[in-house]
């Protein structure tokens, strides 16, 4: 690990504090697994007051302990800025714990920091809903629905869903980690560069043609509708055209006319 | 009723996975219906119902502060009623179990979220001990709830459906078709939250003329 020693001085009402420390140019290995594993664990005391900012300031304390040394005081008061409440994309917070970090060991003020954490919460929550919600995991999730589908065993198909997934998963955990540190308060380029935004456009219509496979073989496979009256046929098609004209507001009707369908079937069954 | 205890664990294992810990999405229905399945000695039964639970939940995702069902638990009570069950009533009724215990574990989870507010300590003067403390204390709750969640549900479900299950009068393929139409309506809201039928409609046609084709192969 390189060190350099430079002053330390907060900008803020912390101002007292001014010392000479040595401040790593680069975290230890050490405290680099140590916060990408405890990244794993970020959203473990998830809760309304500080939504994700506990588990961000836990995963922050090996960088941190690596920042500070000995110094217990200053690793405390930087915890205080980081507990504080903070929400992202559980895989893109990694991002942000990374940019932290990097801005505590340059130094940053307390309201510098809490600048940078406000204004990054917002992009890296809308852009990993984006890529990993709504596109990264109906993605691989459909192809292993078609697997399933084409005759694939189930665990099979699980197994490739676990795999696959993980594999864009952990890299970008890795990967905005990684950049977090390395660019510090100039991340918002690199994101911007990395344009999630048109990666997540890139990857919509694999999903929908993989949305596609899943339905053909459903409605003509041994796993689906294939060898059944058409009427099984035309409900399918109707269902299909609710979800599609009414969005997420037809979700929980259809669920609730499936148990009752189910309930009623199952209760006329018993009586007769 | 002694895989009750295996299953309470593998949900709350997976009820860990779904938000506090990694998020590897072992616990999405059909990885966990195939898990579970392994426990109860049906893995074909644990994927036949994870499949359809997982056409349902497509379009539920773990974000943000939003309640959504919990389809780890859910999955797990689902698979674990439906392999008590026999014949062709063992789906439909598993996958209504999982259904309505979704929701019901989604309330869980949301009173897990106001315990933890109170659980964790106040940023003013917090130690690096307190907060470590009480963040593994919130992930072992949540290891907790999860466990018990799937637990009652399972001894719920089981007692409730095993007297339907004689009298389910349609077969297996039926069956299958009766939930397949409800997670029909999942597919057509995922096309329209990729932009919509006219702007996705041919690509979604390309793949199911590719995806029937498949199914002759």
């Amino acid at each position: 690990m390189a060190s350099g020693r430079r002053h330390r001085a907060r900008s803020d009402g912390d101002a007292a504090v001014s010392d000479e420390r040595p401040v790593p140019r680069s975290l230890s290995p050490g405290a680099r697994i140590g916060t990408l594993l405890r990244s794993l664990v970020v959203q473990g005391s998830w809760n309304y007051r500080s939504m994700l900012g506990s588990g961000f300031g836990y995963a922050m304390l090996p960088g941190l302990r690596d920042v500070f040394g000995e110094d217990r005081y200053a690793l405390e008061r930087a915890l205080e800025r980081h507990v504080d409440h903070f929400n992202a994309h559980p895989y893109l917070s990694g991002v942000a714990l990374g940019a932290a970090l990097r801005l505590e060991a340059d130094g940053a003020g307390d309201e510098a920091i809490r600048r940078f954490k406000v204004a990054v919460r917002g992009p890296l929550g809308s852009l990993g809903d984006g890529l990993v919600w709504a596109t990264w995991l109906p993605l691989v999730a459909l192809a292993a629905l078609a697997a399933y589908g084409l005759g694939v065993p189930g665990w099979g198909s699980a197994l490739g869903f676990v795999l696959v997934y993980n594999v864009g998963h952990l890299g970008l955990r890795v990967w905005g980690l990684r950049v977090g540190w390395e660019s510090g308060r100039d991340v918002g380029a690199v994101l911007a560069k990395a344009d999630l935004a048109g990666q997540t456009a890139r990857l919509q219509p694999w999903t929908a043609g993989l949305l596609g496979v899943v339905l053909g073989a459903w409605v003509a496979g041994e796993r689906g509708l294939g060898g059944l009256s058409p009427v099984w046929l035309v409900g399918a098609a109707l269902a299909f055209g609710v979800g599609v004209a009414f969005g997420h507001r037809a979700w929980r009707p259809a669920a609730v006319v499936t148990v009752v369908a189910v309930v009623v079937l199952s209760t006329w069954g018993v009586l007769s | 009723m002694e895989d009750v205890l295996l299953l309470a664990i593998v949900g709350a294992l997976l009820g860990l996975d779904a938000t506090s810990v990694g998020q590897f999405m072992v616990s999405r229905p059909l990885v966990a219906g195939v898990l579970a399945g392994a426990v109860t000695g049906g893995v074909a039964v644990g994927a036949g119902v994870g499949a359809v639970l997982e056409l349902y939940l497509l379009v539920s995702f773990p974000s943000g502060g939003a309640r959504f069902p919990e389809g780890a638990t859910a999955t797990v009570v689902a698979v674990g009623t439906a392999s008590v069950l026999a014949g062709p009533a063992a789906l439909p009724l598993g996958v209504t179990c999982g259904l309505l215990w979704g929701q019901l574990a989604g309330f869980s989870v949301t009173a897990q979220r106001k315990f933890n507010g109170r659980l964790v300590p106040d940023p003013t003067g917090v130690t690096a001990a307190q907060l470590s403390r009480a963040h593994l204390s919130a992930i072992a709750v949540d290891a907790l709830r999860a466990g018990v969640v799937t637990g009652i549900g399972l001894v719920v479900a089981r007692m409730t459906v095993t007297p339907l299950a004689n009298g389910w009068p349609l077969d297996i393929e039926e069956s299958r078709a009766l939930l397949l139409m409800g997670g029909a309506v999942s597919l057509g809201i995922l096309v329209n939250d990729l932009g919509g039928i006219r702007k996705r409609g041919w690509l979604v046609a390309v793949g199911i003329a590719l995806g029937a084709m498949g199914t002759l192969l």
